[in-house]
């Protein structure tokens, strides 16, 4: 009997200590993406430390705009013809660490930005290689027939082109318009779509910025946030750019479940040209209020060097990787005019 | 000789055939080459198991509770995503357990959800009421522990050996109405260690564990493990007629130990999971509610002379029990140990209550009468009264 119940006891104290018995092994430091330093003997859980396998690179997509195949018709008519590939099986690294069955436009989130000038005819060849329909629904003035809502794209190879005039002048989000469409959006099929005024914009330094945000345990809420897809990404890789220098950035808001979104810039303010379809700004600011694919152009120069956040002034999304940094550099051949 | 041998291996191979063919067919079942059972999904699957507080640390015991090992990705506290260190390492095998330190300076009293997500994106939660910090393991606190083990398991017991003198007095009727109030009692006291059993099992313990079939398990072992033992001392030691009362003052003894061992791991879970109001109520209403396990233990004893410092020794082993709970609940409180002592508690108080059942039977030779009746009655309703100020 007491042998049994010492038995009992004794394999109980061991489920407990077995917990404590773990040999403390070799300390490493680690400088985590919150400034906070951790010591320990195992694996750190960081965003900064994770050895990442992400095959989408945030910096390659901030300032990469995709101007099609130009051509001229007979008319003088300038056409952009632009392939989209849409798949739907692609399991990406979203965060480090964390796996999540992405759809993409040519294997990426968001899709390339597509960009025109207004009055160009836009020509999109849109294959879809996916299990499932998808379509192409572009945000602007176009034909209903071109509006990709009723004409599905069969999947494994269906294809539809479509055709229209760029227009208006601005800043659009592209995406997939299929039923459940917030499936099919929060997977990320999705992208940006730009259209220069004929005359141009002033130069600068143009970067494209899509706010998303996914839900990995399909719980609709959002566990990650971004700007360009990957958590934290540009506070442990800052955008660099130089005092002076205009900076325009196309912002556009694709964050489901949350009502909404916001931008805030430290140690400046930005002229805000809502939906980029004005030519002049409508505000001076450093906080701007977005709704689901409410978008526009940000322009502002910095006086000062130095390291500048940028984030979602909700914290809880910035808490979740909607937060970057800008590395502003002395530039000394544009300094003091 | 040979024959016994040739025999003897007969009988051996005989019974172990059957366990190759199960090996075989198992082999097959699972072997690398069967496709047999690859249909539907593996979900992975975690517990946080316990949180804990310490200096601008928040420290989260995991365990791989899935059917599938898992990677842990991520951390968070309230929802905000927080570096952390995860040691050994972040990937776990099925049951195996990892330690996640998250630096974060905490505010005291204040309720946290602590989140840890997979790789695969989900995220498994445990909510903590108020944060308080851990508790260090040093000789103070272990004296603090069994001051209150004491109040609440030694002094009461004795308080309630105390009514020994007044049983004495009483006649016959009488004392079997309390020898059934302790029957009543003892059966009250069982089901509430099994039901807490079922209660901790449900908030903190995974589904993996079984935990109602391993209460009912351990229950039973600790049931037939005391009674076959009680069986074989009371049997070969040849006692006397006037010595089996105090053996059965043992017995309720022991079997009330094994109770507040259960009740002292409650107080010091308690304690050490900061819920230090509840635990002044745990106290105060436990030290009431073990006055009458010392009528329990005086009732057997009643019609017997044991000298005084033997009633004492059973008071000290009813009562002690409760500092040693205390301390393994206030230092390594785990749910598996809890369930565990809770149950061996329910089997032995279960026996306890059966060997006073059958001991009136044989002085009355019928169970169904006034004062036995009344008495099982009127123990459960006293037990009940008295846990409502638990």
């Amino acid at each position: 009997m007491m042998l049994m119940l010492s038995l009992i006891i004794g394999i109980s104290i061991i489920i407990v200590f077995s917990v404590y018995s773990e040999a403390q092994l070799e300390q490493k430091t680690f400088v985590t993406h919150t400034g906070q330093v951790i010591y320990t003997s195992g694996d750190i859980l960081d965003p900064v430390y994770t050895n990442s396998t992400v095959e989408f690179d945030p910096d390659q997509y901030l300032r990469n705009f995709n101007y099609g195949r130009v051509s001229e018709s007979k008319t003088d008519q300038i056409i952009r013809d632009f392939t989209i590939i849409a798949e739907d099986d692609k399991i990406q690294e979203i965060s480090p660490g964390v796996f999540y069955n992405v759809w993409t436009f040519n294997g990426t989130v968001p899709g390339p930005t597509i960009r025109a000038t207004e009055g160009d005819l836009v020509r999109v060849n849109f294959i879809n290689n996916g299990s499932k329909s998808h379509t192409m629904h572009f945000h602007g003035i176009h034909p209903a027939e071109m509006d990709g809502v009723f004409e599905l794209v069969g999947p494994n190879g269906g294809q539809f082109t479509y055709e229209f005039i760029a227009g208006p002048v601005g800043v659009h989000p592209y995406h997939c318009h299929v039923m459940p469409l917030e499936e099919h959006i929060v997977h990320g099929l999705y992208g940006v779509y730009i259209v220069d005024p004929k005359e141009g914009r002033p130069p600068a330094d143009e970067m494209v910025m899509v706010l998303n945000g996914f839900d990995t345990d399909f719980d609709t809420e959002n566990n990650f946030y971004a700007a360009n897809t990957i958590p934290f990404y540009y506070q442990h890789h800052p955008i660099q750019i130089k005092t002076n220098d205009l900076i325009r950035i196309y912002v556009v808001n694709m964050v489901e479940f949350d009502p909404i979104n916001n931008f805030h810039l430290h140690g400046n303010l930005y002229n805000y040209y809502p939906t980029g379809t004005d030519l002049i700004p409508s505000t001076f600011t450093d906080m701007i209020t977005l709704s689901q694919t409410e978008r526009g152009i940000m322009e502002f120069q910095y006086k000062y060097p130095g390291k500048y956040l940028f984030h979602a002034h909700k914290v809880e999304f910035s808490e979740k990787g909607w937060i970057g940094l800008f590395l502003v550099q002395e530039d000394k051949e544009n300094s003091g005019d | 000789m040979e024959e016994i041998k040739k025999s003897r291996i007969r009988t051996i191979t005989s019974g172990l055939i059957p366990f190759v063919f199960l090996i075989v067919m198992i082999l097959y079942i699972v072997g690398p080459s069967s496709d047999l059972l690859n249909f539907g999904v593996h979900l992975p699957e975690i517990t946080v198991e316990k949180v804990e507080f310490i200096d601008s640390e928040i420290q989260v015991l995991v365990r791989n509770t899935g059917p599938i090992s898992v990677n842990i990705a991520m951390a968070d506290v309230n929802d905000r995503i927080q570096p952390a260190a995860i040691e050994p390492d972040k990937s776990l095998d099925r049951f195996e357990t990892a330690l996640v330190r998250i630096p974060f300076s905490w505010n005291h009293a204040e309720p946290y959800t602590i989140g840890i997500t997979l790789d695969n994106g989900v995220r498994f939660h445990k909510f903590i009421e108020a944060a308080t910090p851990a508790l260090k393991s040093d000789y103070q606190l272990a004296g603090f522990f069994a001051i209150i083990g004491t109040y609440v398991g030694v002094i009461p017991v004795m308080i309630g050996l105390l009514w020994l003198p007044f049983i004495k007095r009483i006649g016959k009727n009488k004392y079997n109405f309390f020898l059934a109030l302790t029957v009543g009692m003892l059966i009250f006291l069982g089901i509430d260690a099994m039901l807490e059993g079922f209660e901790v099992s449900k908030e903190n313990l995974s589904a993996n564990f079984n935990g109602g079939l391993l209460i009912i398990t351990v229950t039973l072992l600790s049931f037939l493990g005391l009674y076959y033992s009680a069986e074989k001392l009371t049997s070969r030691t040849g006692l006397t007629a006037s010595s089996k009362p105090f053996a059965i003052g043992l017995m309720i003894a022991i079997g009330i130990g094994l109770h507040n061992l259960g009740e002292g791991l409650a107080i010091g879970a308690a304690i050490a999971l900061g819920q230090v109001a509840l635990s002044t109520f745990l106290i105060v209403g436990f030290a009431l509610h073990n006055t009458t396990e010392g009528i329990a233990i005086a009732s057997p004893l009643a019609k017997t002379k044991s000298p005084i410092f033997k009633i004492i020794i059973l008071g000290l082993i009813a009562g002690t029990p409760a500092i040693v709970g205390t301390w393994v609940g206030g230092f390594f409180y785990s749910t598996y140990t809890a369930i565990i002592f809770l149950s061996i508690g329910a089997g032995a108080i279960f026996q306890v209550a059966l060997i006073i059942s059958k001991w009136l039977y044989q002085s009355e030779q019928k169970l169904v009468q006034t004062s036995i009746v009344s008495g099982v009655g009127a123990g459960m309703l006293i037990m009940y009264l008295t846990s409502i100020l638990v």
